[in-house]
């Protein structure tokens, strides 16, 4: 058994986004206009009334959410190849679609919100994190041991984690 | 002599023999490995080729902001005076507000003319609570001007002035209406001389040349400033927000409590609220 240490900080990370895009959330259905942002909470009020706040009738800050939600469970099932590539596969959608909100803000609204930049960032470590995870796989550090104890490599390749 | 040379020779074939089957296990599991980090590459690729595919259609179906309102004399345009004064044709106006003076419950509304929530809620809640409440009187409704989706400061004021002014007429209402209804895609620069004119010209019984030379009222920049302030000493800097409240009493209405923008549901409940208290 050794400790996943990058699961253990894409947990805490996803956890974080989690809490984020919940606090956005719950702006965008309670209404709350005094939305605590920078330059007095203008700029982030802005995007969050913006006509591009929402997809297909649903807030982007949801779709955050159910993003952030998706990916913490699968960081915490039992992890094999399958779910880090499944963890990989969701950052890398919400990298991708937190380039699309950013673009929309630096180019349709010309207004930056600090929450949804702070989301992005967190999306972008998370993506690079377990695709790095992902890429490296368990074979490098299993195999070393190999040698000695072949019969015992398909089993840690599942329980390591 | 020669047992001991035999078991020598022996070793060394035993040890070329290990050795062999090491390097051929070595190579094996490079190979292995070399093929797994292959087809991991492969899967990544496939996601980001998903990814960038949703990514440009969803671009595509918010389209670039390109999106204009109906230019004067359309069909569409047509169509939204007749709708507007189904909504509040004969009710009494006074400057910015909608509704009898006389009536006991006041509802402000702080909007921006381009912010398309407002619209939501111009077009979703708003007619349901005209006709619930300001319509048999127990409800005025007071426009207040809050800059949030406008981007310059300059095209906010000469947009809310141009409402106002119609206010000079009692007919500010019937501007924000229309003008919500035709709101262009926000961001795209639609909102200019042409189109501030074209709303006006929509606007039945409006005297053109009066609310042309009422927009350089000094007064109404005053009154975005009055505005302004209100919204701030309420700590509003997002719009629709409100205030409610009975005989001038007014406290904020969280969207808590009324709900959604969409259905008047959620404003009956409040503005009877308000009416009992």
């Amino acid at each position: 058994m050794r400790a996943d240490r990058p699961r253990i900080a894409l947990i805490a990370l996803t956890v974080i986004g989690v809490g984020l895009a919940s606090y956005l959330t719950y702006v965008h259905y309670a209404g709350l206009n005094n939305l605590l942002c920078g330059k007095g909470g203008g700029t982030c009020a802005k995007v969050q009334s913006s006509q591009y706040s929402k997809l297909a009738g649903v807030p982007v800050a949801l779709i955050g959410l159910i993003g952030y939600i998706v990916i913490l469970c699968s960081l915490l099932v039992r992890q094999d190849d399958r779910t880090r590539f499944a963890t990989s596969a969701f950052t890398l959608g919400g990298f991708g679609f937190s380039a699309y909100l950013t673009y929309r803000e630096v180019f349709s609204l010309e207004q930056i919100c600090e929450w949804c930049v702070g989301s992005a960032v967190l999306m972008t470590i998370l993506m690079v994190l377990s695709v790095w995870r992902y890429l490296r796989g368990d074979a490098p550090a299993a195999s070393l041991d190999a040698p000695a104890q072949p019969a015992e490599q398909p089993a840690a390749v599942g329980s390591s984690y | 002599m020669t047992p001991v040379g035999s078991d020598e020779e022996d070793l060394t074939r035993r040890e070329r023999r290990e050795q062999a089957r090491s390097n051929r296990k070595a190579a094996e599991q490079a190979a292995a490995a070399a093929a797994s980090r292959r087809r991991r590459m492969t899967q990544l690729a496939g996601a980001v080729a998903i990814v960038v595919v949703a990514i440009v259609a969803i671009l595509i179906a918010t389209g670039g902001g390109k999106s204009k309102p109906p230019t004067p004399g359309s069909p569409a345009a047509k169509n939204t005076p007749p709708e507007v004064q189904k909504e509040i044709g004969g009710i009494p106006q006074n400057g910015n507000t909608l509704g009898s003076p006389a009536a006991p419950v006041t509802l402000v509304y702080f909007g921006d003319l381009q912010c398309p929530i407002c619209k939501e809620f111009t077009l979703g809640a708003l007619p349901g609570v005209i006709e619930k409440w300001v319509k048999p009187g127990k409800l005025k409704i007071e426009y207040r001007n809050l800059e949030t989706a406008t981007r310059e400061p300059e095209t906010f004021r000469t947009q809310q002035t141009a409402a106002l002014a119609a206010g000079a007429q009692h007919k500010m209402w019937d501007y924000l209406e229309i003008f919500y209804r035709q709101q262009g895609a926000e961001g795209s620069g639609y909102v200019n001389e042409a189109f501030l004119q074209g709303i006006a010209q929509q606007v039945p019984g409006l005297n053109l040349s009066k609310w042309a030379s009422d927009r350089s009222n000094k007064a109404y920049e005053s009154q975005l400033e009055k505005d302004r302030e209100s919204a701030s000493n309420e700590g509003f800097n997002g719009t629709p927000s409100f205030l409610l409240g009975k005989n001038g009493a007014l406290n904020k209405l969280e969207g808590s409590e009324y709900g959604s923008l969409t259905s008047s549901t959620g404003f009956d409940t409040s503005i009877e609220k308000a009416l009992k208290s």
